[in-house]
């Protein structure tokens, strides 16, 4: 995958979402939109051409996960990799957001090499198809 | 034998007292809910709206420090990263004048390349070095909110007073309540060390990264 790529990171925290973009950025992806909610990040999903999106799950208005749902079932969106990155740490939790078909899952709080790590991890398995 | 016949006086006694025990504890519990609700008004109608608005100012004061520690932390990339890049276009000629193998036009080159790295190198060290002394100043938010928070922390522990002494007032046994299933819809919030422990919650991304594993992803 390309450095290109248009990531959207939804969290509903301004310093989070700068976190993010900061470490993004490190990685070298530049292209990178920000959205408070589930709510505000849908239109801009549908409207642009995201390649990736990271999203929190406690959020105001539409959750994460319920984003995550959204996305899923949504025909032009379903194949796009989703990382979930939350403070969400409860066992059911994580099997929910699997079962929804979330792509990876890091915890809030998190360093940049497990975010490298984990956003490496499902571009490989892209690039490979199973 | 016959029963004795029972006096109508002695029956009435244990009556009479028994109604007279019943209204001092109603009077009691009329007192206590009186006490409770004086107070319950008061924190009600004065300190609870007081403790949201002193947990917004520290929403505000954590949300500044943020920020301002972002701007101060992107603001000082860039003469990191100059620093860094002239340093590195200087080793090269460098390492050829030490060996003795420099050109003269690559001396020459050399030379004014050195003079313009002490000078940026200098400056640029400067911005960071006080931007970072700036980065130290933003934390001061933490004595300010740490002294709000434990003011709420107080309040917090008073309402419990309250509320579990109204609860008992009204019969009422404390219990468990689970979480419902639009809370864990919607999120919960993080780990809090000493509130949720145990086999429902996760130990670090280590322990998420085997579940997933686990479920085949």
């Amino acid at each position: 995958m390309s450095k290109d790529m248009k990531f959207l990171v939804v969290d509903d925290y301004s310093t989070m979402r700068r976190i993010v973009k900061n470490l993004l950025h490190d990685l070298g992806y530049a292209n990178v939109t920000e959205a408070d909610d589930g709510n505000t990040a849908l239109p801009l999903l549908q409207n642009g051409s995201f390649d990736f999106l990271i999203t929190d799950w406690n959020m105001p208005g539409m959750a994460g996960l319920d984003l995550l749902k959204a996305v899923r079932a949504n025909d032009k969106l379903k194949k796009m990799p989703v990382l979930m990155l939350t403070a969400e740490a409860k066992r059911e939790q994580i099997v929910e957001a699997a079962q929804a078909g979330v792509n990876g899952y890091v915890i809030k709080p998190f360093t940049a090499a497990t975010l490298k790590e984990k956003i490496d991890k499902i571009l490989e398995s892209r690039a490979v198809p199973a | 034998m016959t029963e004795p016949a029972r006096s109508v006086t002695p029956q009435r006694e244990p009556d009479l007292l028994a109604q007279l025990q019943d209204l001092t504890s109603n009077l009691r519990n009329a007192l206590d809910r009186f006490r409770l609700d004086a107070r319950l008004t008061a924190l009600a109608e004065k300190e609870i709206p007081d403790a949201r608005q002193r947990l917004s100012h520290v929403l505000n004061l954590t949300d500044k420090a943020a920020h301002r520690t972002l701007d101060l932390v992107e603001k000082s990339g860039p003469p990191a990263e100059r620093t860094a890049r002239q340093a590195q276009a200087i080793a090269a000629p460098w390492a050829r004048f030490r060996a003795g193998t420099i050109s003269v036009a690559d001396y020459c080159d050399l030379i004014a390349r050195l003079d313009q790295f002490l000078t940026t190198a200098r400056t640029d060290s400067d911005t960071v070095r006080a931007n970072l002394a700036e980065v130290l100043l933003a934390q001061d938010y933490q004595d300010l909110t740490g002294q709000i928070i434990r003011g709420v922390m107080n309040l917090v522990s008073e309402v419990e007073v309250v509320l579990v002494d109204l609860s008992r007032l009204a019969g009422h046994e404390p219990g468990a309540v689970a979480d419902t299933r639009d809370e864990m819809n919607r999120g919960t919030g993080p780990v809090i060390p000493g509130v949720d422990h145990g086999a429902s919650v996760v130990n670090g991304q280590a322990d998420i990264d085997a579940m997933l594993s686990d479920l085949g992803m």
